[in-house]
């Protein structure tokens, strides 16, 4: 279909969405192959082992939501600097860059799944820090990309209107640059290097993606539900200082057992109990909105999944991340599938959900729709069932990964004493055993969530007539 | 400085924790849902949770042996979890002071 009407930083969102869904659905397929192997051990044995699958499927977990932060800030870029974007050639140039790198990783992490740990294994193959395994000339082509990525946006606001949103969101394009280059660096010292590791996963996610995710959630609830810039402005203030405020300190819950100094245990259990404080700052102000507004959302898919990211975020991080955050539990929970099942709910219930809803919102304008509503075609029903297949994937594969974790916190830390003797026994026990089979379950009600969510986006609103429901639309506006 | 958890309180510290997070935003709901709806007895049933979060919070402070600093903590979560909704209600009534009804904007193509 033609996207002629876009422009052009709308139309190089268009293919960052793309190689986006093709990451998630490769994050799904290689999560359903890591379940398998948990199942059947010999399952691809010495075809797709099980730390190649498992790498395959969280980094293609972590690019695909980077591909859609990036998408959905070239999708609004334009629109809300009220100019055209500078240096889309380079933006574009850029993309490909980016994604023929992200082609040639994941080859090589296939083709090459065992080897020496020497320089020439860390610059050209896998740099063997779990979560951002990709070698040395990736790294640096990805923040060569980022850079980019960041002149886009910081020159096209200076060209056009500055805004609250546009502010934040610059300013935390910086820190998302910066903070990557803290786990490019080599260190023998297994604590110093796990400690900078650290600042890449955790100030990444649980502080630039959490702002990124807050300025696409004001421009979002300004699109589907016509909320006043003003107020999410504020509330995007509010918001990033709550975030910042608990959040970058809340990284010393992962340096309670790396060999940190004692203090980190102080620090990283009180920072992480005022972590869930701005989620209540969320349910309080969704609740006042809700109550005073009363709008009609414009995009039914898109506002569905904006709630589902309200709730994904407030379950996933709020209450599974603060159940097993104090050191004086995690001493038992930390490194379980405990952990998986934190990991599986934050990130979808935070990252996942919300560039769903900004593709549904970038759909309705690529296929020039003034409203998704209950009016479609076919009911809506692909979106409704992919929503509830996905969100049903997750939720269930979240609980039976939390009775695993539940059972190996219990057997092999707590009775075991983390001994190998404890660890097998935690690993045979039938809680464990059926919590994985729960989990391959799920796993297979999320991929066929993810079948219809596919088919979805390239099918919604296609069928009616476009240009006509946008000139009636605009007439009666 | 920590002393570890118990196995008997092994599943009391887990739902405590869980129910503080669940009670707290039980709280803020009903809190803000009263206000809203101008409902006095909904905020008996906000306060009632509160005192739910509050029972959460000293079993999981037991359970997890939270004494000396940590103590603070739990001193910390109380009040702030109590004036928390307070002060945001409050943020909300700000933000919206002068907020006019406004229609949801149409995506359009430019012209």
């Amino acid at each position: 279909m033609s996207f002629e009407h876009l422009n052009g930083g709308q139309q190089l969102a268009i293919k960052y969405y793309t190689v986006a869904i093709g990451l998630f659905v490769a994050q799904i397929l290689f999560g359903l192959l890591s379940g398998m192997q948990y199942l059947i051990p010999n399952f691809m044995l010495g075809l797709l082992d099980f730390n190649v699958t498992r790498t395959v499927h969280i980094n293609a977990m972590i690019i695909w939501l980077l591909y859609g932060f990036i998408g959905s800030v070239y999708w609004l870029l334009e629109e809300e600097s009220q100019t055209k974007i500078v240096g889309l050639k380079l933006g574009n140039i850029a993309f490909w860059v980016f994604t023929i790198a992200v082609a040639i990783v994941v080859v090589v992490f296939l083709v090459v799944q065992s080897g020496p740990g020497d320089d020439a294994t860390r610059w050209f193959i896998n740099e063997g820090r779990e979560y951002i395994e990709a070698p040395r000339w990736a790294d640096i082509g990805i923040v060569i990309c980022i850079l980019v990525f960041f002149y886009n946006v910081a020159a096209t606001f200076s060209k056009g209107q500055w805004s609250g949103i546009a502010g934040v969101l610059t300013l935390d394009l910086v820190a998302l640059a910066g903070l990557y280059l803290a786990g490019m660096f080599y260190t023998t010292n297994i604590s110093m290097d796990q400690y900078w590791w650290w600042w890449v996963i955790h100030l990444w996610v649980e502080a630039t993606w959490e702002v990124l995710v807050g300025c696409l959630m004001a421009w979002g609830l300004m699109k589907t539900l016509g909320v006043s810039r003003k107020i999410v402005t504020t509330w995007l203030y509010i918001e990033v200082a709550l975030m910042f405020g608990s959040g970058i300190l809340g990284l010393g819950h992962h340096y309670f057992w790396i060999g940190t100094p004692e203090y980190w245990l102080t620090i990283g259990g009180f920072f992480s109990a005022l972590e869930p404080i701005p989620l209540v700052a969320m349910v309080v102000h969704a609740v006042y909105d809700s109550g005073v507004k009363h709008s009609k959302a414009n995009n039914h898919p898109a506002f569905a999944w904006l709630i589902a990211h309200a709730f994904g975020n407030f379950f996933g991080a709020g209450v599974w991340g603060f159940m097993h955050t104090l050191p004086q539990i995690n001493l038992y929970t930390h490194g379980t599938q405990w952990s998986a099942s934190h990991g599986h709910l934050a990130f979808f219930g935070a990252y996942a959900t919300i560039i769903i809803a900004m593709m549904y919102i970038a759909a309705q304008y690529a296929r020039g729709q003034s409203v998704f509503d209950g009016n479609l075609p076919d009911g809506g029903w692909k979106w409704k069932w992919s929503l509830g297949l996905l969100n049903l994937g997750v939720v269930g594969m979240t609980v039976a990964l939390l009775i695993s974790g539940y059972e190996q916190s219990f057997i092999e830390r707590a009775v075991g004493g983390s001994t190998w003797y404890g660890y097998f026994a935690a690993q045979t026990h039938p809680w464990f055993v059926e919590g994985m089979w729960w989990r391959m379950v799920f796993g297979f009600v999320t991929a066929a969530g993810i079948v219809l969510l596919v088919w979805d986006l390239l099918t919604i609103g296609k069928s009616r007539k476009a240009k006509e429901t946008l000139e009636t639309s605009a007439q009666t506006a | 400085m920590l002393e570890p958890v118990e196995l008997k309180d092994f599943f009391i510290v887990f739902f405590s924790g869980a129910m503080v997070i669940m009670a707290g935003a039980l709280y803020a709901l009903l809190f803000a849902w009263s206000r809203l709806q101008s409902k006095p007895w909904m905020m008996t049933l906000a306060y009632l949770s509160y005192i739910v979060l509050f029972i959460s919070v000293m079993a999981l402070g037991s359970a997890a042996h939270l004494t000396g600093f940590w103590w603070w903590l739990v001193i910390t979560m109380l009040i702030g979890y109590l004036l928390a909704p307070h002060g945001i209600w409050k943020l909300c009534e700000a933000t919206h002071i002068d907020e006019v009804p406004n229609k949801v904007q149409p995506t359009l193509p430019p012209s």
